[in-house]
C-alpha cells in the first residue's frame, strides 16, 4: 500500500469503516511508515479535541425569541399560544366585573321597587314652601311654582 | 426515522396543538443552537441562524412526512441556513433580550470549561479555514455525531461523498492544528 493511499484511509480507519482486508493492509502500512503512523496519530488527537470541545446550549431565553419572531412573522397562529392564556384570563376578569355591576343594578332596584315611598302633598308644601323666609310674590319664580302646585297663599 | 416523541408532537402540530411546536423547539433546540455556533463561530451570528432555522422548521413542518427523521430534516435545514448566512454575510436584527451566551453545557468544572471554551477556540479557527462543504461534514460528524448515512441526508450527498469529505476535513484540520500549535 502506498503512502497516498493510506492516508485517505485514515478517517475510515478512526470511523470504524475499513473492510477486514483493507483493515489488515492497512495495519501492516501503519506498522511500517512512521510517517503515516505519524498523520494517524495527529488525526486522532485532534478528534479527541473535538470530543472534549465546549457544547453550547441555546442561550437563555432562545425559544421565547424564536417563538415571538414567529408571532411577528405568522401572526394568528402562535398568538394563539403566547397570548391565548393571558388574553382569557383577562377576558374573564373583565366579564366578571361585568356581571357583579349588573347584578348590583339588578338587586338595587329591585330592593328600591319594594321600598315604595309615599310622599304626602303637604310634606312638599311645606319643603318647597318659602313661608319661613317671606311670601313668596306672585311674579316671582317662586309664586308662579306655588300656583303650579297648587298651593293657596295663605297669607 | 423519526423519533415516537417526535412523531407525536407532529401529529399534534397538524392538528392545530400551538405547543406542540414550542415543545419540539425546546426539545432540539441546543443541538441546532450547537451546530450553527461551530458553523458561524460568532455567538450572535448562531443565535440568528438558529432563530431562522426554527422560522423555516416552523413553517414547513405541516409538510414534513415522519417516515426520516425530524433532526436530520432540521439539520439538513440548519446547515443550508448556516451556509446562506454566511454567503450573504448580513446579519438581520432581531429584536433580542440580553443574552446568556455560551453558559458550560455540563457541570464540569471552571478549569475543564476554560480548557474546553479554548479547545473549542481553536476548533472555530481552525473550521473558518476550511470549504463550506468539508466544514459542514466534520462539525456533522464530530461535533453532532452522525453517522455516514445520517450525514449524507442531512447534506443532501451520497455516503461515498461524506467520507471523501469528512476524510479531506480531517487532513486539512490536522495541517491547520499541526501549523498552529506547533
Amino acid at each position: 500500500m502506498r503512502c497516498g493511499r493510506a492516508r485517505k484511509m485514515i478517517s475510515q480507519h478512526l470511523d470504524g469503516e475499513l473492510g477486514l482486508a483493507e483493515s489488515k493492509a492497512f495495519d501492516t502500512h501503519i506498522q511500517g511508515c512512521p510517517s503515516c503512523r505519524q498523520a494517524l496519530e495527529e488525526t486522532r488527537a485532534f478528534q479527541q479535541m473535538f470530543a472534549s470541545a465546549q457544547r453550547f446550549p441555546a442561550p437563555y431565553g432562545f425559544a421565547t425569541r424564536v417563538l415571538a419572531n414567529l408571532e411577528e412573522k405568522e401572526g394568528s397562529r402562535l398568538r394563539s399560544l403566547l397570548s391565548v392564556r393571558p388574553f382569557l384570563l383577562r377576558a374573564a376578569q373583565a366579564a366578571f366585573a361585568v356581571v357583579v355591576m349588573t347584578l348590583g343594578i339588578i338587586s338595587g332596584n329591585l330592593l328600591l321597587a319594594e321600598r315604595t315611598v309615599h310622599i304626602e302633598p303637604a310634606a312638599v308644601q311645606e319643603v318647597f314652601s318659602l313661608d319661613l323666609f317671606q311670601a313668596a310674590p306672585p311674579d316671582s319664580v317662586g309664586g308662579i311654582y306655588m300656583r303650579l302646585a297648587g298651593v293657596a297663599d295663605e297669607k | 426515522m423519526t423519533s415516537d416523541n417526535d412523531r407525536d408532537l407532529i401529529e399534534r402540530f397538524k392538528k392545530g396543538d400551538p405547543s406542540a411546536f414550542e415543545a419540539i423547539l425546546l426539545r432540539h433546540q441546543d443541538r441546532i443552537y450547537n451546530l450553527c455556533r461551530y458553523m458561524l463561530r460568532e455567538p450572535r451570528d448562531a443565535q440568528d441562524a438558529a432563530q431562522d432555522v426554527f422560522v423555516k422548521v416552523y413553517k414547513a413542518l405541516k409538510d414534513f412526512r415522519p417516515d426520516s427523521s425530524l433532526y436530520t430534516w432540521m439539520y439538513r435545514i440548519a446547515v443550508s441556513t448556516c451556509l446562506d448566512y454566511r454567503r450573504k454575510s448580513r446579519r438581520e436584527a432581531f429584536r433580542s433580550l440580553p443574552l446568556t451566551e455560551d453558559l458550560p453545557s455540563d457541570e464540569r468544572s471552571p478549569h475543564q470549561f476554560r480548557e474546553s471554551t479554548e479547545i473549542a477556540e481553536s476548533i472555530h479557527a481552525a473550521l473558518q479555514k476550511l470549504p463550506e462543504k468539508l466544514r459542514a461534514a466534520i462539525v456533522l460528524r464530530e461535533i453532532e455525531g452522525l453517522s455516514y448515512e445520517e450525514i449524507a441526508e442531512v447534506l443532501h450527498t451520497s455516503v461515498g461523498t461524506v467520507k471523501s469529505r469528512i476524510s479531506r476535513a480531517r487532513e486539512q484540520l490536522r495541517l491547520l492544528l499541526k501549523k498552529n500549535h506547533g
